[in-house]
């Protein structure tokens, strides 16, 4: 017994960091050996900070997809979320409605979506795959339509300074994300609905013989991922001063990717808060070094693509260890 | 003349682990040899050898004296060898005939497929032994016996000399057994070889004349059945003899659960009972009869339609598993896979999934007390190896089934309901199951099981109901509980076994 307890505190250690994880790592640190090498400067303090930055509208809406990849579903619509939500509160900013409540109106909008999203899945029984190709046209019209197809201009500066602002150096989009992931991680790791969700994603009908309320479970999912969507939205109006209704395309495949490569299965119940960030940050890494070296935008493209396909195959070959 | 497959010296190592080491025995032409162990003996690994799943890493596969080379599942098809597995690989949705020419499809010209001819050559393979079948028929619509009688019939079309049946049986009736055993001793006297792997011993004992037994990935010997009793074989699957168990009823008068007039949309229609604290009430019935589907309304997964359940004396409605197992029911499934565990996770989180309030008071898991009731629970149910952070899905069905009653036990449930309680479970494995459900009652928990094996619902049951067509056609006390007693309530009385051969 003595032995178990001396070996302990390292394996306790090791378990917050699972093998896949690891990997997720050291695909990371070698993407950034070799821009390094590549690009003078890339490993300035302020690139790197600037990858963070480029990162973290990404890893925002990667957190929520995970979540809902892990239950088993997948949320085509969090770009379309996010393009209604920001135009909502910056209307309701450009026509002098205080700021927290538009933002509070803005994050409305974000669960609502999530809301509508999760019942048709989860009570309707409708694939969740479909119901989010739905949402994700029905969404983008209802943005269009709610400004006539133009951007909603002229922010007011307190709200931009809020988003643009810094904190311990970084910038406050970054910490806000940061703060996201580690509530992230607590509620997978450290909660019942954590494990609800890695239950619901792995067994659906064991799940339920359980007792885990299935319904429940997979609603909050998409509503976090749908509150999510609307605080990158934020973020990304507290940046460029406007809202568009178009913004947010194509983000979900981008959100999908961070998760795919930080190790989320589209079967359900397996995903990693830490391998989603991490995956984020090599999107966001492999770009922003191919800008740097001037490489035409098809080959980051073909970057994007192959890094997931990369991920996939290591996936398959080492699966079932650790 | 040589035998019609001889497996000689076959080796075969997994990386860490030996699954097969030196396996030798050979099954002549016309002969059905039985192939028995408990489960990783290795029976599994050397039909996948014989099927050309695996390649060995030592040794030959003889086929009439030749050796072989059997390098993956076309090449043995192509040497004659037809693989019947336990969960049928067939596509429900395409026709009887379309799954029978699965993978080489009869054509026109090589573009175009010729259904009509499937369809003829089809019927010509099952005429021979179930013409009842329409080879048109999607799949999806026979029951699994026929569907196992479509194998056989594909067998028969890829004129196969060696069939290798693995567990045919484990869900088929006594009378469907009695079917498939003529189908089976049919092909024999064909001058197929059939190697049958079944746990149901006594389906062994009356086709296979000849046995060999495996354990720990060898060859304790190669029998002649004639010369044995079940319990010499059984000590040799095992290792050592199973101590004959006796039956202690632990039952006592006090009402725990009623149920009256209940009724399902599927199945179940007017059953009302008393289950009583400490008592195992057993309840037998053909496949079909609604034993499931009574258990999943008590377990509130199904919702009655009729009727009224009552917990101690008070009322109780349950309109999702939640419910009932607020009240302290609890259901452990008949199919662990797709509804016991979770696969990927582990041991501790598929024993906690039921309780999570319990070990999350202010919202966030208490990690360490999980854990020691994890320890406490497991060591309870003596799960070994006692790896509680290893994914269940790494464990044996007797683990992962014990697991799922450790789950039970740390949410408090004082009702367990057991659908087949050790299907898919080593013989050795079986044994500590059933020391833990009498173990249960003598702690003061009600226990409900349902087994098709009557064997098991003897030794277990303190009072036995008996289902026939969803309802309860008997209730027989521990003294009345024999084979006969339960197989005369359970089959219907117009169809008769006698009844049903005049009828073919």
């Amino acid at each position: 017994m003595s032995d178990t307890t001396l070996v302990r505190p390292r394996a306790e250690f090791l378990r917050g960091i699972s093998m896949r994880d690891a990997g997720t790592l050291i695909g990371l640190v070698v993407i950034l050996a070799v821009f390094g090498a590549m690009v003078p400067g890339f490993f300035a303090e302020r690139n790197l900070i600037n990858i963070l930055q480029q990162s973290s509208i990404n890893a925002c809406l990667a957190l929520g997809m995970t979540l809902v990849i892990i239950s088993g579903g997948i949320d085509l619509s969090v770009g379309p979320t996010a393009a209604l939500s920001a135009v909502i509160s910056a209307s309701m900013m450009v026509a002098g409605v205080p700021f927290p409540l538009a933002i509070a109106a803005g994050f409305a909008i974000g669960l609502a979506c999530g809301l509508v999203n999760g019942v048709l899945v989860a009570y309707v029984g409708l694939q969740p795959f479909i119901v989010t190709l739905g949402t994700l046209s029905t969404y983008r019209a209802l943005a269009l339509i709610y400004t006539g197809g133009n951007p909603v201009l002229g922010l007011p500066p307190g709200f931009r300074a809020i988003f643009n602002g810094s904190l311990f150096g970084l910038p406050l989009a970054v910490v806000i994300v940061a703060g996201v992931a580690v509530v992230a991680w607590v509620v997978l790791k450290k909660t019942p609905f954590g494990e609800y969700l890695l239950a619901v994603g792995g067994n659906e009908e064991a799940a339920y013989i359980a007792g885990v309320p299935i319904a429940r479970t997979k609603i909050a999912a998409y509503m976090i991922s749908g509150l999510l969507a609307a605080l990158a939205a934020q973020i990304l109006i507290g940046r460029l001063g406007a809202a568009e209704p178009i913004l947010g395309n194509l983000w979900e495949l981008d959100a999908i990717a961070a998760a795919a490569i930080g190790g989320a299965s589209l079967m359900g119940g397996k995903g990693s808060v830490v391998g989603t960030i991490l995956g984020a940050v090599i999107l966001g890494a492999m770009r922003n070094g191919l800008t740097l070296m001037n490489v035409q935008s098809f080959y980051q493209l073909l970057a994007t693509g192959l890094i997931i396909l990369a991920a996939m195959l290591i996936d398959r070959v080492t699966r079932g260890r650790g | 003349m040589s035998p019609r497959l001889q497996f000689q010296g076959i080796s075969k190592l997994f990386p860490a682990v030996r699954a097969l080491d030196g396996v030798s025995f050979s099954v002549g032409a016309g002969e059905i040899h039985g192939l028995l162990g408990e489960n990783g003996a290795g029976k599994s690994t050397l039909l996948r050898i014989l099927s050309g799943v695996y390649r060995p890493t030592a040794g030959s596969v003889l086929i009439d004296g030749k050796p072989v080379t059997l390098a993956n599942p076309v090449a043995a098809r192509a040497a004659g060898v037809a693989m019947i597995h336990q969960e049928l690989q067939q596509v429900p949705r395409l026709s009887v005939a379309q799954n029978m020419f699965l993978g080489h499809p009869l054509t026109r010209g090589g573009i175009f497929v010729a259904r009509r001819e499937q369809e003829r050559r089809a019927a010509e393979a099952l005429a021979a032994i179930d013409p009842s079948i329409d080879p048109a028929a999607p799949l999806g619509t026979l029951k699994v016996a026929q569907r196992q009688i479509v194998e056989i019939a594909r067998a028969l079309l890829d004129r196969a000399r060696i069939v290798a049946m693995d567990e045919p049986t484990s869900s088929l009736t006594p009378s469907e057994f009695e079917r498939l055993a003529q189908v089976i001793t049919g092909l024999a006297r064909d001058g197929v070889a059939v190697v049958y792997v079944s746990h149901k011993l006594d389906e062994v004992f009356g086709i296979c004349r000849r046995a060999t037994i495996m354990r720990d990935g060898v060859v304790v010997d190669s029998v002649d059945l004639n010369d044995l009793s079940e319990k010499a074989v059984v000590a040799m699957m095992v290792g050592r003899e199973l101590a004959q168990e006796h039956h202690n009823s632990h039952a006592t008068n006090k009402v725990t659960l009623s149920a009256r007039g209940l009724s399902s949309a599927t199945k179940v229609r007017n059953v009302s009972f008393d289950l009583h604290r400490g008592e195992v009430l057993g309840i037998a019935g053909l496949v079909g009869s609604g034993r499931t589907e009574l258990l999943r309304l008590l377990a509130g997964a199904d919702r009655a339609t009729a009727g009224t359940i009552a917990i101690d004396g008070k009322a109780a409605r349950f309109s999702s598993p939640r419910d009932a197992i607020a009240a302290g029911i609890g259901l452990v499934p008949e199919e662990r896979k797709r509804e016991g565990i979770v696969p990927l996770r582990s041991i501790s989180s598929n024993m906690a999934l039921a309780s999570m309030g319990v070990f999350a008071p202010r919202g966030v898991i208490d990690h360490a007390r999980l854990k020691r009731v994890a320890v406490d629970k497991m060591g309870r149910v003596n799960l070994r190896p006692f790896l509680l952070d290893r994914p269940i899905r790494l464990f044996s069905g007797g683990n992962q089934q014990k697991a799922i009653i450790g789950r039970w036990l740390a949410a408090g449930t004082r009702i367990l309901l057991f659908d087949e309680p050790t299907r898919g479970i080593d013989v050795g494995a079986k044994a500590e199951i059933y020391h833990l459900i009498e173990e249960l009652a003598a702690e003061g928990h009600a226990v409900i099981v349902v087994s098709s094996e009557l064997p098991e619902v003897i030794r277990l049951a303190d009072r036995v109901l008996v289902m026939r067509d969803g309802s309860i056609a008997a209730e027989l006390h521990r003294d009345d509980i024999s084979e006969q007693a339960i197989a005369a309530h359970a089959i219907p009385q117009t169809q008769t076994p006698a009844a049903q051969s005049a009828r073919q």
